[in-house]
């Protein structure tokens, strides 16, 4: 378990600079405004604008690309965001999103299911998803 | 934070059909926290020495010596999603204040309706206050504990049932519960140990509440009511005597509340404004406090008052919480407590402390 951990660290860009990449499966049709993600990643919105169900997929904390799409989506510290799905998830009013560790799972969870929306690092897209917002 | 474990635990297999496998979680959270009081008056005619109350409903106390019970405690919670919308959630906290011994806060089984309404029965937090329901998880806030004169009621769950629903109206996002249950503690802690010497059995039944809350960006606003009626039976020399009120047997609780918080770019603004009035007399609480986040630490100050005929008293507190951990922050507080209570009617009396410890979840 911990081998497979580093090995996929290891597989990671090492720059986290660089810009996030929403990406949705190729034959979702819809638009997304950069409001209707954060409320997806805040328990707010489980849909996308055509009304089928919406599920996000997080990056772990390990990832460094995690803290930058708290920043660059939510706004918040990865603290505050924890500090927020807390109050939630120990009051039965919400559920975080499912977390996963590496860019290549987000894209294989994606490529395989019409209702999960995720992120990965601009240059890590693939022709399997299909990016719906970038934030810089 | 969370741990999904595919399969069923050992315990589950009496509620679960053995052909289903749920997808349990488990979680936690934990605060170990230290303190003392530096200098107090403590209450002469009760016999009580300098004392810092710093939980009312679990009679956490710090005297002069450190302690590291008082504040102390974790918490685990097991959920199972049993698919379709139904879920049971379990959630077992052991405090200091009550010397380990872990009990069922939450028991309950959720049923997710629509994309609004959620249905939930069983054994709750009462959601009074802006963080009566999630008290116990310290990650989830900024201070060393909710403002103790603020949290001062003795009852603080509920069996019942509860309807959450969440929508959006313009650009707010509109949150919030209906509940009704009751409350039957057979030896309620803060009144058989703190105000007072026999043992109280406290029943609040009938409760109806509601909470909505608003939120937009920075921006939160949050509205609470809840009325009950009031029940109480007292042991003396092993003999049990109902309480009466003026000849009344019962009497009857409102609680209304509003809470506004604003979390704007590095600044932190939170207040709450809350009456509970019972068969007419009044009892006024109210809490101030701003923070400014400097990456991870952020300082703050808190001012929380309690005001009702002949029970006074108010808390200027200082203190800052620095986030270390991706999942824990450590806090440091300090406390002047102001008794201004008549005769007979102080809580215990004047002090100033200093308490420090941390919060995590998992």
């Amino acid at each position: 378990m911990k081998t497979v951990l580093i090995v996929s660290c290891l597989l990671l860009p090492l720059s986290v600079s660089a810009a996030i990449s929403v990406v949705v499966h190729p034959s979702n049709q819809t638009s997304l405004t950069k409001e209707d993600l954060t409320r997806l990643y805040t328990g707010k919105l489980s849909s996308f604008a055509d009304g089928s169900s919406a599920v996000p997929v997080n990056l772990a904390d390990s990832v460094p690309l995690r803290s930058e799409f708290d920043q660059k989506a939510l706004g918040r510290s990865s603290s505050q965001v924890k500090a927020f799905w807390s109050k939630l998830v120990f009051t039965g009013k919400g559920t975080p999103p499912k977390e996963v560790t590496s860019d290549s799972e987000v894209l294989a969870l994606v490529a395989n299911n019409p209702n999960i929306i995720g992120y990965v690092s601009a240059d890590a897209v693939s022709d399997n998803v299909k990016v719906v917002l970038t934030l810089e | 934070m969370r741990k999904a474990i595919l399969g069923s635990l050992p315990g589950m297999l009496l509620v679960l059909p053995l052909t289903v496998s749920a997808d349990v979680n488990i979680s936690g959270f934990a605060t170990v926290a230290g303190g003392r009081v530096l200098s107090g008056d403590g209450v002469e005619e009760f016999g009580l020495p300098p004392t810092f109350l710093a939980n009312y409903p679990q009679v956490g106390v710090y005297e002069e010596e450190w302690s590291f019970k008082p504040d102390s405690r974790i918490g685990l919670q097991v959920s199972a999603d049993l698919t379709e919308g139904l879920s049971v959630t379990g959630q077992v906290v052991a405090r200091g204040a009550d010397d380990f011994d872990a009990r069922f806060e939450w028991a309950y089984l959720s049923y997710q309706l629509n994309d609004t309404w959620t249905l939930q029965a069983g054994k709750k937090r009462l959601p009074l206050y802006y963080y009566s329901d999630f008290f116990d998880v310290g990650y989830a806030y900024l201070w060393m504990r909710p403002p103790a004169d603020n949290y001062t009621w003795q009852i603080f769950n509920y069996t019942g049932i509860n309807a959450l629903f969440n929508t959006q109206l313009g650009s707010w996002d509109v949150s919030g519960n209906l509940y009704t249950g009751r409350e039957d503690d057979k030896e309620n802690k803060l009144l058989s140990q703190f105000f007072g010497t026999n043992p109280v059995r406290e029943i609040w039944k009938d409760i109806i509440g509601g909470v909505i809350s608003f939120n937009r960006d920075w921006l939160d606003i949050r509205l609470t009511y809840m009325t009950y009626i009031n029940e109480r039976y007292r042991t003396i020399n092993g003999v049990v005597e109902r309480v009466d009120w003026d000849g009344e047997l019962e009497r009857r609780g409102k609680f209304a509340g509003i809470s506004v918080n604003i979390d704007y770019n590095n600044l932190v603004i939170l207040t709450e404004l809350n009456q509970l009035d019972l068969d007419g007399g009044k009892f006024d609480t109210y809490m101030v406090s701003l923070g400014y986040r400097l990456n991870n630490i952020t300082p703050y100050i808190s001012y929380a008052d309690f005001d009702s005929d002949g029970e006074m008293h108010n808390t200027t507190s200082i203190g800052l919480r620095y986030d270390f951990h991706s999942s824990a922050a450590f806090k440091l507080q300090y406390d002047d407590v102001e008794d201004n209570g008549v005769d007979g009617l102080m809580v215990a009396g004047d002090s100033k402390s200093v308490t420090f410890g941390v919060d995590l979840v998992f």
